[in-house]
């Protein structure tokens, strides 16, 4: 599940080389106007779903345009503290508006487990894998089939050349951003029912994702997919046998070796020097 | 002198706080400022001066504080005991995370630390029998307020102190020519690697220090104080007081330790106001509160300490007489990037202190052939023998030690640096002396330091640039930015010193006089010279041999007069003769 998140980073990062370091953030924002829309409006499911995902593409709009266009380029990690301002102040507007309890998300795919053997599965927790690979499959026949996805791509290789063949260098950065928050929407109604939803369980999903791209490889969607599928087992594995604190120890110490043996990630393009 | 009364005036403001009030909780502010400074400081050496971002601060925070508390609860050591134990631990740590962790850098560098903090602080919470748990740890002997007052203000002032050394050492330089050229720090026998361990280190000794005198101001600890938000406030509070500068730390930690307590009321919106602010530095305060305040006064001259230049230092040692013959043979050098091939079975041979030219139309593989014989790519075939040895396979540092030194075809001048700071990077080189020495200021370091800076300003001179010596290196026009990285190159003595295009861009002039000093390199015994170079006149009048390559072949090699009439060569140029 957090695969899905992970998407994100690679979305933005294969466009400008910067990523929105509060995709966790975006994904909080994502339930919670799921929830307020479908919940506390009481809007059908299609309309509050599109809603959502129009009002997070927005959003990841304006974190490019506020926090990543002014430092885009500039050799600087400005870009990404602006983005982590910009997730804070995001989490706190929430506390203020939906408060700082964690509220409950009905969906009709959570009623009943499937019951395999002794151990039971909700519907829902077999959507979101089936959610991701589907998107992912999206994402890679974009970058690669598609005129647009190409000319994304392009921006990330050289910026400048890409910007004299005529390609609008702010509007593909921000489309990807947009793109990117999108994502991020899907997974919040997506996990909202599996979670609940509450204001600070960003940073947490934001970290964990992020950790999935980095062993995944933040150039590649399969293997932040897989990496993604593969994290997930850990962590349930160490709950399962260890401790569920114990679970962020082990997923973070997995991080740290990876970049150790292999900081490209898994099916990530190792990067080449350039001088 | 300005700047001195502004650190006077903040040392009797701190001084008498204990003196106006009896109230402890102005001391508790006043003292947590402190305690922000110590951790800034040390933050602003990684951040500021080596450019590599840490989100994961709080956890060598909480290194230091646990370590400092179980020292006075278990061992019942001292208080000065007990902070000596935590900064080596921290060290320790610091160095050990800094290994693993510099591999990567940029925004894989912020997600390594953020894992580690929230390692720690995952650990914290579950190692109970040794740091209690969620509860953290009760009981800490600890000093009466006002005592501790005063050891948080001279620690505070030591550590600006400490940076302030730190920052015109040899250390200094190489942390921000680190963060300012990799590639170009690496090319004068700086491992990047090794500068950015040594700055994370220091990092950490900081703040491990910080947590242990944190210990003793409160006498519990638990590991609220150690999350993910507080190596954020790090972070924001150096940002906002400007990251770089020797004052940032101070004015950001005040700055952010009295703000939120105004603010008390407005706790809700806490996160609102830590995020504008940090947006807020970013997009108008580039270089913080310190940077703003100071920019006006700037454009004043400073007048600088005039340097002497050294009358009898040449600057380029005579030879020893066994250096002659080959010095550099390179044979069978292949490098191909996917399918392109860039160089195939490329043959060199050089000669001590000649001129030896290598041209070829664009996409030759002239650029490819000297990022090869520096290190900076790796053949995928071949051997390179410098002086008999091989460095085939060495990492561009380890090269650039063994006498190879070279300057790029866009020059790359250290930002951030004065034009003499830039040749005494390459004067110091790799013998930057142990990074205590540097932080503490020492007799022996403050001397080493005046040898290079005049040996720099001799290098300047030589190159005609001793007036612009404490100009911003960014700032000089490109004719002057390549002769600053031809001097910064020479400053390294190097043996074999590779020039690429050095006269793109320059006029005629320029040109000329570059050809005077080549040829004044040679009379004086200098090291032999590869020049990659388009301007012919300048290669024809200079160079003792000349190879061609074409699409990454070499098609003649020879004397320059053998050359200009070799078919091969006049094809490459002009297209065949049909």
């Amino acid at each position: 599940m957090y695969g899905l998140v992970a998407l994100g980073y690679h979305i933005t990062w294969a466009t400008s080389r910067t990523m929105n370091f509060s995709q966790g953030h975006t994904v909080m924002l994502g339930a919670v106007v799921a929830y307020a829309v479908f919940v506390v409006l009481g809007w059908p499911f299609p309309l509050a779903l599109f809603v959502t995902l129009v009002a997070l593409a927005c959003f990841g709009a304006l974190v490019e345009r506020v926090a990543v266009r002014p430092f885009f380029l500039r050799a600087s990690p400005a870009w990404l503290l602006a983005t982590i301002a910009v997730g804070i102040i995001a989490e706190n507007v929430a506390q203020l508006t939906f408060g700082k309890d964690a509220r409950a998300f009905p969906s009709p795919l959570m009623r009943k487990p499937i019951m395999v053997g002794s151990a039971g599965f909700y519907p829902q927790e077999l959507l979101v894998p089936v959610v991701g690979l589907i998107l992912m499959g999206l994402v890679q026949l974009f970058y690669h089939r598609t005129a647009y996805g190409k000319q994304l791509k392009a921006v990330a290789w050289n910026p400048e050349a890409a910007g004299l063949m005529g390609i609008n260098i702010p509007r593909a950065v921000m489309a990807s951003y947009a793109l990117s928050a999108l994502l991020a929407g899907v997974a919040g109604v997506l996990l909202a029912p599996l979670l609940n939803v509450a204001p600070q369980m960003g940073t947490i999903i934001g970290l964990k994702a992020f950790a999935v791209a980095i062993i995944g490889g933040l150039t590649s969607a399969p293997g932040i997919i897989v990496a993604g599928l593969g994290y997930g087992l850990v962590e349930s594995f160490t709950a399962g046998y260890v401790s569920t604190r114990a679970r962020e120890i082990v997923g973070f110490g997995l991080v740290i070796l990876v970049l150790i043996v292999r900081p490209w990630g898994l099916l990530g393009e190792k990067p080449s020097r350039r001088v | 002198m300005s700047e001195r009364l502004g650190w006077a005036a903040l040392a009797i403001a701190a001084a008498i706080v204990p003196l106006l009030t009896s109230n402890t909780y102005y001391l508790y502010v006043v003292i947590s400022a402190g305690l922000l400074t110590i951790v800034t400081a040390g933050l602003n050496v990684l951040v500021g001066f080596t450019g590599q971002t840490s989100l994961g601060h709080a956890g060598l925070y909480a290194f230091g504080a646990y370590t400092a508390a179980l020292c006075a609860t278990r061992a019942g050591l001292s208080e000065w005991a007990a902070v000596a134990a935590a900064i080596v631990v921290t060290s320790v740590v610091g160095a050990a995370v800094a290994a693993a962790a510099l591999r990567v850098s940029g925004p894989y560098l912020a997600m390594v630390t953020i894992a580690f903090g929230l390692i720690v602080e995952g650990v914290l919470i579950e190692w109970g029998s040794v740091t209690g748990g969620p509860g953290g740890i009760f009981n800490i002997p600890k000093p009466s307020l006002r005592v501790h007052y005063w050891t948080v203000m001279l620690a505070a002032a030591l550590a600006l102190w400490l940076t302030a050394n730190l920052r015109r050492s040899a250390w200094g330089r190489a942390c921000l020519a680190v963060k300012s050229s990799e590639v170009a720090a690496e090319s004068l026998g700086l491992s990047a690697y090794y500068v950015r361990i040594a700055a994370f280190t220091v990092s950490a000794a900081f703040a491990g220090a910080a947590g242990a005198l944190f210990t003793f101001l409160n006498g519990y600890i638990s590991p609220d104080s150690f999350t993910l938000q507080t190596s954020i406030l790090f972070l924001l509070a150096l940002l906002f007081g400007g990251l770089g500068r020797i004052a940032g730390p101070v004015a950001g930690s005040v700055a952010l330790t009295i703000l939120p307590e105004m603010l008390t009321k407005l706790l809700d919106y806490r996160l609102i106001l830590y995020g504008s602010l940090l947006l807020l530095s970013i997009y108008w305060l580039p270089e913080g509160v310190v940077g703003a305040l100071s920019r006006g006064r700037r454009a004043r001259v400073v007048p600088q300490p005039t340097i002497a230049p050294q009358p009898t230092a040449a600057p380029y040692p005579a030879l020893s007489p066994e250096g002659r013959g080959i010095l550099l043979r390179a044979s069978g050098v292949s490098l191909s990037f996917g399918g392109i091939v860039a160089l195939a079975d490329v043959a060199l041979t050089v000669e001590h202190r000649g001129i030896h030219a290598v041209i070829g139309p664009n996409g030759a593989g002239k650029t490819s052939l000297l990022n090869v014989l520096s290190g900076f790519y790796a053949p995928n075939a071949g051997a390179i023998a410098l002086g008999g040895r091989s460095i085939a396979g060495l990492t561009p540092y380890g090269i650039a030690r063994r006498g190879i030194a070279r300057t790029f075809q866009t020059a790359q001048v250290f930002g951030g640096l004065s034009v003499r700071d830039n040749v005494a990077v390459g004067v110091a080189g790799p013998r930057l002396g142990t990074v205590w020495a540097a932080l503490a200021g020492t007799p022996a370091c403050r001397a080493r330091e005046s040898a290079i800076r005049s040996r720099a300003q001799a290098l300047l001179q030589a190159m005609g640039l001793g007036d612009v010596g404490d100009d911003a290196a960014e700032a000089l026009a490109a004719g002057l930015r390549r002769k600053l990285e031809i001097a910064r190159a020479l400053a390294t003595l190097p043996v074999l010193l590779m020039l690429d295009e050095p006269a793109a861009g320059l006029s005629p002039a320029e040109i000329a006089a570059l050809d005077l000093q080549l040829t004044a390199l040679r009379e004086q015994g200098g090291p032999a010279v590869i020049l990659v170079e388009h301007h012919m006149d300048l290669v024809m009048a200079v160079s003792d041999r000349i190879t061609v390559l074409d699409y990454g072949r070499t098609i003649a090699d020879g004397a320059p007069d053998e050359v200009r009439r070799d078919p091969a060569v006049i094809e490459a140029y002009l297209g065949a003769a049909t």
